[in-house]
């Protein structure tokens, strides 16, 4: 059970001046139940990597496989859900309800059963019942992504691609999207996350996928890419890289704010001992 | 993403070269010629046109081909229509309606008139970026009395070029409405009604927000409709002569055909 990419190439208006290799040999395998991290600048492929998820975009060689089936046949598309990029303007229903609901039914759920899915899925995202009513446009923007993140989940995939979610939100929006996103791998989905936020993301991460100019630039555990790779890297990480060369004794493949502190505490400890003796 | 859908395509041919004004002109008269000519021969006359036009700007045929696969429902129409709803020689008929002769010619003639103009608008799209449009509509403009009327030729030019820049900008959103849509589910050849309603009322609301968007930033750089000066300076050439001179021919053989 995996998403399994495989010498994925991809390519835009091929055969004209404007040709552009958007993803170049691409390999790797992202394990279910994973916390991943794609990351990497700013037109380096990573939404572009993601359409071929689900079957969006096809591959101009190579395969991606969705728990060994091919991403391009639709049932793949229950399985794992991709939110887009600004996912509030896909926004279309006259109520919550209609629009959360367009996923689901889609793939066949009706009823009692839909009902529940949709209540279900809007307390995922932290929102009550009372939402359903309501119509969307009258909601905040960072509710509306909310909702909007809520039709992807009603679908009940196995998997949850989310492109840029944290963009162009206030702190404390992004704060509950970031601890939303946590409670659902918690509770056993599996989430891929593309950002070039590596601050925020990197401390939820189990594995990092970093994109350069279309090929794949690393992958690994959080903590190796700390010591491989030298940007970009999260504020705090450079934080304390700079303690360390200031002649503190102190870890630097250190990426939360918590790992930090006890770290820093820590040293400060010790230097207090030997002073004391 | 960016697919190259009425867009500009920087090169270096003839025809990119020429100026702008050359090539608008040329539009003109060929537009005139393609809605007046109504025989096969005329077509046949005009395809060649289009492709010494297409072997001239050095771009790939698929290009063009491009521009006019997202209309295929339209054309259809058009020609199912005149097949259908023209009077004359009856061919055959299904149950309740009658196909002529006379339809079928029709229906031809008309659907190559409509393939044929948006692929030359494609040609002139294509090579010509839109700050050049702009510049050439308004020089052209220039010469007809509109200031007296109160309307300037910038602004004329300015809205125009704005509705060329719009088109390709509404089809990216589409595409990733759809692409959005899609992820959720979506079959469109199933439920074509829930298509509609998923796809247009987002739409609508990004390109009210996107004009709303793009008149505040004009109004904030201060846009003024006189006086404005533009980074093309345009001039004639050895070679924008010698297409002027090509149009009177053109002319002439689309009024023998």
């Amino acid at each position: 059970m995996s998403i399994e990419v495989k010498d994925l190439n991809h390519f835009y208006n091929k055969g004209t001046s404007l040709e552009k290799h958007a993803l170049d040999d691409v390999n790797f395998v992202i394990d279910k139940g994973e916390f991943v991290l794609i990351g990497g600048e700013v037109g380096s492929g990573k939404s572009t990597l993601v359409r071929h998820f689900n079957g969006l975009l096809k591959p101009d060689s190579g395969s991606v496989k969705i728990n060994d089936i091919d991403a391009g046949d639709k049932k793949v598309r229950s399985h794992l859900g991709l939110l887009m990029q600004n996912p509030q303007k896909q926004l279309f229903g006259r109520t919550v309800f209609e629009d959360i609901s367009f996923g689901p039914s889609n793939f066949g759920s009706k009823g009692e059963a839909l009902k529940k899915r949709v209540v279900d899925a809007l307390d995922l995202v932290g929102l009550g019942p009372e939402y359903t009513e309501i119509s969307p446009f009258s909601l905040s923007g960072g509710q509306m992504r909310l909702v909007a993140l809520a039709g992807i989940l009603a679908m009940e995939p196995e998997y949850l691609v989310l492109d840029e979610p944290t963009s162009g939100l206030d702190p404390e929006n992004r704060y509950s999207l970031l601890s939303t996103l946590k409670g659902l791998h918690c509770s056993g989905l599996s989430v891929v996350v593309v950002s070039h936020q590596v601050d925020e993301i990197l401390p939820l991460a189990d594995k990092v996928i970093l994109l350069k100019k279309g090929r794949l630039a690393f992958v690994g555990t959080p903590e190796e890419y700390l010591s491989s790779v030298s940007s970009p890297l999260p504020e705090i990480t450079s934080f304390m890289k700079l303690l360390n060369q200031a002649g503190f004794d102190v870890r630097d493949n250190i990426y939360s704010v918590d790992d930090a502190f006890q770290e820093i505490v820590r040293s400060l400890k010790i230097v207090e001992v030997e002073q004391n003796e | 993403m960016n697919d190259l859908f009425f867009s500009f395509i920087p090169g270096n041919s003839i025809l990119h070269r020429l100026d702008p004004r050359t090539k608008i002109i040329g539009l003109m008269i060929v537009s005139i010629c393609i809605l007046q000519i109504s025989s096969f021969s005329g077509m046949a006359l005009v395809t060649l046109i289009f492709a010494a036009f297409v072997f001239a700007c050095k771009l790939p045929l698929m290009h063009f081909v491009r521009s006019v696969r997202p209309m295929i429902i339209f054309f259809l129409l058009i020609f199912l229509m005149q097949l259908f709803f023209t009077e004359g020689t009856p061919l055959f008929s299904l149950s309740l309606v009658t196909v002529s002769y006379e339809g079928l010619i029709l229906g031809t003639i008309l659907t190559l008139r409509f393939v044929f103009l948006l692929i030359f608008a494609a040609l002139l799209t294509a090579t010509t970026s839109p700050s050049g449009i702009t510049a050439g509509i308004e020089r052209l403009l220039r010469h007809f009395p509109l200031r007296h009327a109160g309307i300037s030729s910038h602004d004329i030019a300015m809205m125009m070029s704005l509705s060329i820049y719009f088109v390709p900008m509404l089809y990216d959103n589409f595409k990733n409405l759809r692409d959005a849509q899609f992820s959720r589910g979506l079959d469109i050849r199933k439920e074509p009604l829930k298509a509609i309603l998923s796809l247009s009322v987002p739409l609508i609301g990004m390109s009210v927000r996107a004009v709303d968007d793009v008149a505040m930033a004009m109004e904030s750089r201060c846009y003024q409709s006189t006086g404005r000066s533009s980074m093309h300076v345009l001039e004639f050439g050895r070679y924008d002569h010698l297409f002027i001179l090509l149009y009177f021919f053109v002319v002439v053989l689309c009024l023998i055909f």
